[in-house]
């Protein structure tokens, strides 16, 4: 079975379990590093931003006072599921994520040839993330108190990544709740953010359509989980003498993330834009030159016997040319087992 | 400008241009052109012979090498029975760039031209400089002479322009056969070129459905990338099985092996070496090898090596040496890299083709040879090579080049080496046997040594 696919399985499940837990009585807390948004009324758990620009709103004084202990809990909670499976939460549990490849998949069903950012675009706007991130720190944090002597900011400015995150207005509409899509005039402020959320729930809907992954790619939770790239339990290694840049995983991630094909010396392949989705296993031909870890053990690697079936699988039709292959020995294509 | 487009055009519809010559029965009898072909005919099936008789001598080979043999005796016996017979279009290619799969897909057989043959090359001679490519030399002698009818009939013959050997090739057959060139770019690193491949892979495709009169589909482009992919299993099988510590076969056949891909229907190729595969994993089973234990590993790598040029594959195994593995364009990398077929749309398959052709290729033509190195270094360890042996061939600029470079850093990481420059005529095979036996005896005693230390 393709990873795509059980990925799609799993992602579905995630989806309805964040989106309708609620309804039972089970909730995963509210540190979750993903966008399972905290507007959808019967969530099973929801979005670390909400809380934290929350927090970091509070006054220096009640931050690091009366508020303290909760602060700190909840971002060693939030530590621990970045931790343990840090961009895993993007490839097979964010809500948004799984919209997205849904877009894509309905677009693959009709038909219509997507598109890709050119090498310079993608390069150009890796900075927007870092940058959405720190807004959502700074912003906040100017409402409850004064930095480097402004004036505080309004509180119409509360929560500003939420008020132009695409989950808002496009996550409670699972539940029927169409209350977050309207332009707000009630001040300045909000007029522009709430245009902005409808603006950039547009370009969710319609770039996810021409592009996978379009709304990731400037994601400031994706940001702030590759700091845990390195530390993180689950893993991407390549190894590099077994590459030959074939470039089959480069055309196969849905984010387009160059550096899986072409660096050959590193040997850490969680990169900033990584999901840790697998894909770039699966289509790898080349013999554990790709391998999925957990703390450090391979739990899926890449080989030219695994990538035959796979593909054989999919290309199942069978067509003019043969009848089947019989199922080869695991050793068949592997140097090492064929050494012995 | 203005001939340059009738030929594409002509090229397209499959027409030869106006000027073409005609074909060899047509010219009077006692014509220096006829004379050329029946001496190049007469030649080649000594050679091919030759080649056989020595074989016959050889004991231990496989016995699924029956329809490899049967196949190349042909080039003596039987030139027009070397394709198989059918209404099929036949497409000729001349290099490893062109996505056969296309081909297939377009319900055509792909044939490539790339020549090995000796006295093609003199035939061919006449239109090259002095230090000039034999593999070029040789299949313009056959295309001139119509020796081997398949060089004739083509219904197009797609040219990547690889070195600059093959892109003058092109003007130089196109008298004869309708040419179409596809544009490779160098330097694979960049956007650009990636980019422009792409859209010289849709040019072939259209060229391709022009000529057959199909249309690719979706459809038949998977069950020919799936062809390809059964052919490609096989092939890795073979050149897995022949890491063993055991040598199964000799590396002149499994070379042969590869070289039958040109002319067979991908199907058949892949049956008979799928019959070999068992063979040699039965006799991996027996214990039956080819050489014995203590003959020295050893790496073929650089210029092309085509039958019925043996010359270099035999001087090795002659020597006492085993020729464990290559990495030529013409054998040990022809069917290595795989495409994916599970890409969503037929666009997408498209691109795949297009990367499988252009980004893993470890030819020389390109700017840098990290890819290269890296597969060298990889195969010495996977095959646990003894001594890597380099073929260039006289006049191969792009191997040439990289040679140096190349050496240093295999000596660097303490590979014993040994550089071969040639052409297709046996004139040297004498001298170079010297060079070889001694190379080969360094090895033994290179491990007598290493294991003594050990
Ligand atoms: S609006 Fe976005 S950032 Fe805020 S809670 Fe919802 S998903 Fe998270
Ligand atoms: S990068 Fe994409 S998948 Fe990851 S949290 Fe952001 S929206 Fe979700
Ligand atoms: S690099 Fe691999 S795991 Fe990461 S996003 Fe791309 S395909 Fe997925
Ligand atoms: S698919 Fe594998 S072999 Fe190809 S470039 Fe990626 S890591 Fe390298």
């Amino acid at each position: 079975m393709r990873v795509d696919r059980i990925r799609l399985f799993v992602q579905a499940l995630c989806f309805v379990f964040l989106i309708y837990g609620g309804l039972t009585i089970f909730s995963i807390g509210t540190a979750i590093p993903t966008m399972a948004c905290i507007y959808a009324e019967n969530r099973g758990g929801s979005c670390f931003l909400y809380p934290f620009q929350r927090f970091l709103s509070m006054p220096w004084a009640m931050l690091f006072g009366s508020a303290a202990t909760a602060f700190l809990i909840y971002l060693g909670t939030f530590f621990l599921w970045a931790l343990v499976f840090g961009k895993t939460f993007c490839g097979w549990i964010c809500p948004l994520g799984f919209l997205q490849d849904l877009i894509t998949k309905i677009r693959e069903w009709v038909g219509i040839d997507g598109s890709r950012f050119a090498w310079k675009t993608r390069d150009r706007f890796q900075w927007v993330k870092y940058a959405l991130l720190a807004l959502l720190i700074l912003l906040p944090m100017g409402i409850g108190n004064s930095l480097l002597g402004l004036p505080r900011f309004t509180p119409d400015l509360a929560v500003p990544f939420c008020q132009i995150c695409p989950g808002k207005p496009l996550i409670p509409l699972f539940e029927g709740d169409l209350s977050h899509l309207i332009i707000d005039f009630s001040s300045t402020t909000k007029l522009v953010l709430s245009s902005l959320s409808m603006l950039i729930a547009g370009l969710f809907l319609v770039g996810g359509f021409v592009k996978r992954r379009y709304i990731c790619a400037f994601c400031p939770m994706a940001a702030l989980l590759s700091l845990f790239d390195r530390i993180g339990f689950v893993g991407l290694k390549k190894k590099g003498e077994a590459c030959t840049c074939c470039g089959n995983c480069f055309r196969a991630c849905p984010m387009e993330i160059r550096e899986i094909a072409e660096l050959r010396d590193k040997k850490h392949m969680v990169t900033q834009d990584c999901m840790l989705c697998m894909r770039c296993i699966e289509v790898c031909p080349e013999n554990k030159a790709l391998t999925a870890t957990i703390i450090g053990l391979p739990v899926f690697s890449a080989s030219a016997e695994g990538f035959l079936k796979r593909q054989n699988k999919t290309a199942s039709a069978g067509g003019p040319f043969h009848g089947e292959t019989p199922a080869l020995q695991d050793t068949a294509t592997d140097p090492e087992s064929a050494s012995k | 400008m203005k001939s340059a487009i009738i030929k594409k055009l002509s090229a397209i519809s499959g027409k030869k241009s106006p000027e073409a010559a005609g074909s060899p029965e047509g010219s009077s009898k006692g014509s220096p052109e006829d004379r050329v072909a029946r001496r190049l005919s007469l030649h080649m099936a000594m050679a091919v012979r030759e080649i056989y008789d020595a074989i016959a001598m050889e004991k231990n080979r496989p016995v699924s090498m029956t329809p490899f043999d049967t196949l190349f005796k042909n080039f003596a016996d039987a030139p027009e029975k070397i394709l198989p017979t059918g209404p099929r279009k036949k497409i000729g290619i001349y290099c490893m760039a062109v996505p056969e799969e296309l081909i297939y897909a377009a319900g055509a057989l792909p044939v490539r031209l790339c020549a090995g043959s000796g006295d093609a090359a003199e035939a061919g001679e006449a239109l090259f400089p002095d230090v000039s490519c034999p593999m070029v030399k040789a299949a313009t002698g056959f295309t001139r002479t119509g020796v081997l009818p398949m060089y004739r009939e083509c219904d197009l013959i797609i040219i990547p322009t690889t070195c600059d050997w093959k892109v003058k090739l092109g003007e130089l057959i196109s008298r004869h056969v309708p040419v179409m060139m596809l544009s490779v770019p160098k330097f694979k690193a960049a956007e650009s070129s990636r980019r422009f491949w792409y859209a010289e892979i849709r040019r072939l495709m259209h060229a391709l459905e022009k000529v057959t009169g199909k249309r690719i589909t979706r459809k038949k482009l998977r069950a020919a990338m799936d062809m390809m992919h059964k052919a490609q299993q096989e092939f890795r099988r073979l050149q897995t099985l022949r890491m063993d510590d055991l040598s199964l076969i000799r590396g002149r056949d499994a070379a042969a092996v590869a070289n039958a891909w040109f002319y067979m229907d991908g199907a058949d190729w892949t049956l008979a070496a799928r019959n070999l595969n068992e063979e040699l994993l039965e006799r991996k089973e027996k214990g039956i090898g080819t050489a014995p234990r203590t003959a020295p590993r050893i790496l073929l790598t650089g210029s092309p090596v085509i039958f019925p040029n043996w010359k270099i594959p035999d001087l090795i195994e002659n020597a006492g040496g085993t020729l464990t593995c290559d990495e030529l364009c013409s054998s040990g990398r022809l069917l290595w890299d795989m495409a994916c077929i599970d890409e969503p749309l037929f666009d997408d398959m498209l691109d795949a083709l297009a990367d499988r052709c252009l980004l893993p290729c470890t030819c020389p033509v390109f700017t840098d040879r990290e890819d290269r190195k890296t597969r060298l270094f990889r195969m010495i360890k996977d095959y646990r090579v003894e001594g890597v042996v380099h073929h260039v061939l006289k006049g191969c600029h792009p191997y040439d080049m990289e040679l140096r470079p190349l050496e240093a850093e295999l000596a660097a990481a303490g590979v014993s080496q040994l550089k071969i420059e040639t052409d297709y005529s046996p004139e040297d095979t004498e001298p170079l046997r010297t060079r070889v036996e001694a190379f080969v005896e360094t090895l033994k005693g290179r491990r007598l040594r290493m294991g003594k230390s050990a």
